[in-house]
């Protein structure tokens, strides 16, 4: 007879803190061959996750195809050694002040571990990336979101916000999802504002996108501003999300101390290689991307014209658009015709869509499926 | 409010007679000390007094632990114990102490007419049984009010003071027919205190210079499901429903809730950004029924799932689903209770919750014996002769053998009426009898 130690009534949220116990897990969607099951279509086009669909550089492809398998045994280098080369020589910078994440939600951990604690808050916006939120949440750090205004980031209304127990505030330039962005002047200012009472982050996970003069270079304002740390990431424009690698670039002082917080050996060696191969010869990629973008762009923004629809169309590789019924039933009714978007609601956006911007052939295939369903010649959920 | 010390006071005796006097005691003096009137604490100790009873009669010398809880606008007697499902019979609301005698026990349906609430409920191999008697507060008559003009732009106040949402339950009242309006707005000191206690959560909002623009409600209905009331607009101003709507989805947009229900939304709804599951067909205490649509929306993408189902409505199903456009993969329960030897307990347990201003009963079940048909039958004779008109059948599809029990259910006169996505641990299917 085996010895049977029964669990039934152990309880173990009394092991965890209180912050965590009301805490919502993040379930990520399930994979695409289950998903094409699920809803009985053929393919699936992904325009959720604002990915980039021309695929990666034609350098990252040479690294793929000859990525050794002797090289798969060995430990990556912990710190990205060389790609932190490879960054600093292409920004002016030194090594030191670049530190590597599995994706730049690693860095966003690290930076909110490094200077906050209990009773510490972080300022954002109420309707932007939610992990910023996310993290100072679970890490039992206030969150305080400040609405947007005018679909950007509300400056005064983030310095209003601080007190003296302000530790980061995060500023996504571009934001995500509404593609709007603080120009040179504005960013200034409110740097001024902050005067260095805390850290300030410059999520630059789309500024590839952004062609506008006016658009400031966070690498450029660390100079200026010591208590600058800008995040970036090769998962949007580089198209390596499968990879997760994401960085973040500060003064030396500042890196120092978010290095104490930050994992080593997370990041694996592809990933390091391809990120590297991705700024070798970059200015032709981007500027396809670009132009697939301007096209896709220009196609669904026509195409909600015409159907008399409100949408928000700034900077960054996505649109969003609001839909006369909720976004979570057209989500599932553009899902029936094998096209997957993001919801909006849990960017606090109801009834909003937000649809990545890819090829012709797919936006084409979005537009039809998404006129069928508001004509009404698609005949489900109504 | 809720997380503050703990004032509860407790007992753990056996289940027998003798120690009536001392749980009569507890809550008579005890109850009042949580702001019930004396009349009321005793009507409570009455009903305590049934409930002991009966679990001396069903289970001498079981240990029971008794809590006595005050919650804010109300007081709380909870009984839990251990029991083996297949002794958990006697507990339903109304059961025979044997199946062939004619003789009801009638000692829960006794302690049930004396309270507010009560709630019946099975957690592994614990029995929780709940009663609640409400404290007193003034009753508000507000006459017919017209909605007025509004300045300026419209906001969400934080923090609402009591007075602000007395003020904002009479307006709902002189605006709106009562079968959308929550009973307790009736009165408006006991929402306060509700809010106070965190057991209902509400918005208001108000214009440039104050001027109450509206209201909406919400409390979680189930671990994955948030209820609504309203909005309720109190102006001219067709925004204030939207930014009501809004700032309720907003704030539970990211919550463990999947799903937003009502069947008690106004006109002010901006039903766009909803979906209408169907109509439940209320019957009223006048003997007029009304028709109640159920609105819902999901907070987040549906991934599909897998939902256990019986042949006797799995073509509702499946047609609820396609015009829901939910992917759901139907596993087919094969047989009916009687099924295919397996070992069912003999007898079936049902929870109960009742309402009685709204004269209705929803039944849950919590054991499936072989006597099911039966014990569902004696169930709806009972409640109907007591004016439950409206009598509900919840069954989460996540399990199988709450699944199974749908051919009893529909033997029964109930129909499907429809589904709650993610009202439960999965899809509930609700029946509606008659």
């Amino acid at each position: 007879m085996f010895w049977c130690f029964s669990m039934d009534n152990i309880d173990f949220t009394c092991l965890v803190p209180s912050y965590i116990q009301t805490f919502e897990p993040y379930y990520p969607s399930k994979p695409d061959s289950e998903l094409i099951r699920l809803y009985g279509v053929d393919h699936l086009h992904r325009l959720n996750n604002n990915e980039n669909a021309l695929g990666p550089p034609p350098e990252v492809k040479q690294v793929l195809k000859t990525f050794a398998p002797a090289v798969v045994p060995v430990y990556p280098n912990g710190d990205c050694f060389d790609l932190r080369q490879s960054l600093a020589e292409r920004f002016g910078k030194n090594t030191d002040q670049f530190l590597v994440g599995n994706g730049s939600c690693e860095v966003i951990s690290s930076v909110i571990k490094a200077f906050c604690e209990k009773g510490d808050n972080i300022i954002t916006a109420d309707k932007t990336f939610a992990v910023y939120e996310w993290v100072a949440e679970f890490s039992g750090v206030e969150a305080r979101l400040v609405p947007l205004k005018n679909d950007g980031f509300d400056p005064q209304a983030m310095l209003d916000a601080m007190d003296g127990r302000t530790k980061v505030l995060f500023v996504c330039n571009p934001n995500n999802p509404t593609g709007t962005y603080w120009d040179r002047d504005t960013m200034t200012s409110f740097l001024n504002g902050v005067n260095s009472r805390a850290i300030v982050v410059l999520d630059e996970a789309y500024c590839e996108y952004v062609e506008n003069e006016d658009f400031p270079d966070g690498m450029a304002l660390m100079d200026q501003y010591p208590n600058v740390v800008v995040f970036r990431t090769f998962s949007k424009m580089y198209a390596l999300a499968s990879l997760r690698i994401g960085y973040l670039c500060a003064g030396d002082e500042i890196v120092d101390l978010i290095r104490r917080t930050h994992t080593v050996y997370s990041v694996n060696t592809l990933a390091q290689k391809a990120a590297a191969a991705a700024l070798v010869n970059d200015g032709p990629f981007i500027e396809a991307t670009r132009q697939m973008v301007k096209q896709a762009k220009t196609l669904l923004c026509n195409t909600f014209d015409c159907l008399g629809l409100t949408y928000i169309s700034h900077e960054g590789n996505y649109i969003m658009v609001k839909v006369p019924i909720s976004d979570t039933l057209m989500y599932r009714k553009l899902m029936k015709k094998g096209i997957m978007v993001r919801t909006m609601t849990g960017f606090r956006f109801p009834n909003w869509i937000r649809i990545s911007l890819v090829q012709m052939p797919v936006m084409e295939a979005f537009c039809n499926a998404f006129t069928d369903i508001l004509r009404g010649s698609d005949n489900h959920g109504r | 409010m809720k997380g503050s010390a703990d004032q509860s006071v407790s007992l753990s005796l056996p289940a027998d007679i003798s120690w009536v006097p001392l749980v009569q005691s507890v809550i008579e003096n005890g109850a009042p000390v949580f702001g019930l009137p004396r009349n009321k604490a005793m009507m409570l100790a009455l009903s305590a007094e049934e409930i002991v009873v009966h679990l001396a009669g069903i289970a001498r010398g079981t240990r029971i632990d008794f809590r006595l809880e005050p919650g804010g606008w109300h007081v709380l007697c909870k009984f839990s114990f251990k029991a083996d499902p297949s002794d958990l019979w006697a507990m339903n609301l109304v059961t025979k102490t044997d199946v062939l005698e004619e003789i009801d026990n009638l000692g829960l349906l006794v302690a049930v007419r004396a309270v507010d609430g009560f709630t019946l409920g099975l957690e592994g191999e614990t029995l929780h049984l709940t009663l609640r008697k409400d404290r007193d507060y003034p009753v508000v008559k507000p006459g017919p009010i017209e909605p007025v003009d509004t300045r300026g732009d419209l906001t969400i106040v934080r923090d609402p003071e009591p007075e602000l949402i007395k003020a904002a339950c009479i307006k709902a009242l002189g605006i709106y027919t009562r079968d959308v309006v929550p009973r307790s707005f009736v009165t408006p000191g006991m929402v306060v205190d509700m809010v106070e206690q965190m057991d209902l959560e509400i918005a208001i909002a108000v214009d440039e210079i104050g001027v109450l623009a509206g209201m909406i409600c919400w409390q979680a209905s189930s671990e994955q499901g948030i209820g609504f009331s309203g909005p309720y607009v109190f102006v001219k101003d067709d925004r204030a429903g939207e930014i009501l709507t809004d700032h309720l989805i907003n704030t539970v947009a990211r919550t463990r809730a999947m799903g937003l229900f009502s069947d008690s939304a106004t006109s002010s709804l901006v039903t766009e950004g909803f979906e209408s599951l169907g109509h439940l067909n209320m019957i009223q205490t006048d003997g007029r029924t009304v028709k109640q649509e159920v609105w819902y929306r999901h907070l987040k993408e549906d991934v599909g799932a897998s939902v256990w189902a019986h042949r006797a409505y799995a073509e509702f199903l499946r047609t609820a689903y396609d015009r829901q456009v939910l992917m759901r993969d139907l596993k087919i329960v094969e047989g009916q209770i009687e099924g295919k030897g397996e070992r069912l307990p003999e007898r079936s347990v049902f929870s109960v919750e009742l309402r009685a201003d709204a004269g209705k009963a929803t039944l849950s079940p919590m054991v499936t014996g072989l006597d099911a048909a039966q014990c569902i039958s004696r169930h709806v004779e009972t409640l109907l002769r007591e004016n439950f008109f409206n009598i509900f059948i919840p069954i989460d599809l996540a399990h199988g053998w709450q699944a199974a029990m749908g051919q009893a259910i529909m033997d029964n006169g109930f129909v499907p009426r429809m589904v709650l996505p993610h009202g439960g641990k999965s899809d509930v299917l609700v029946f509606q009898h008659g």
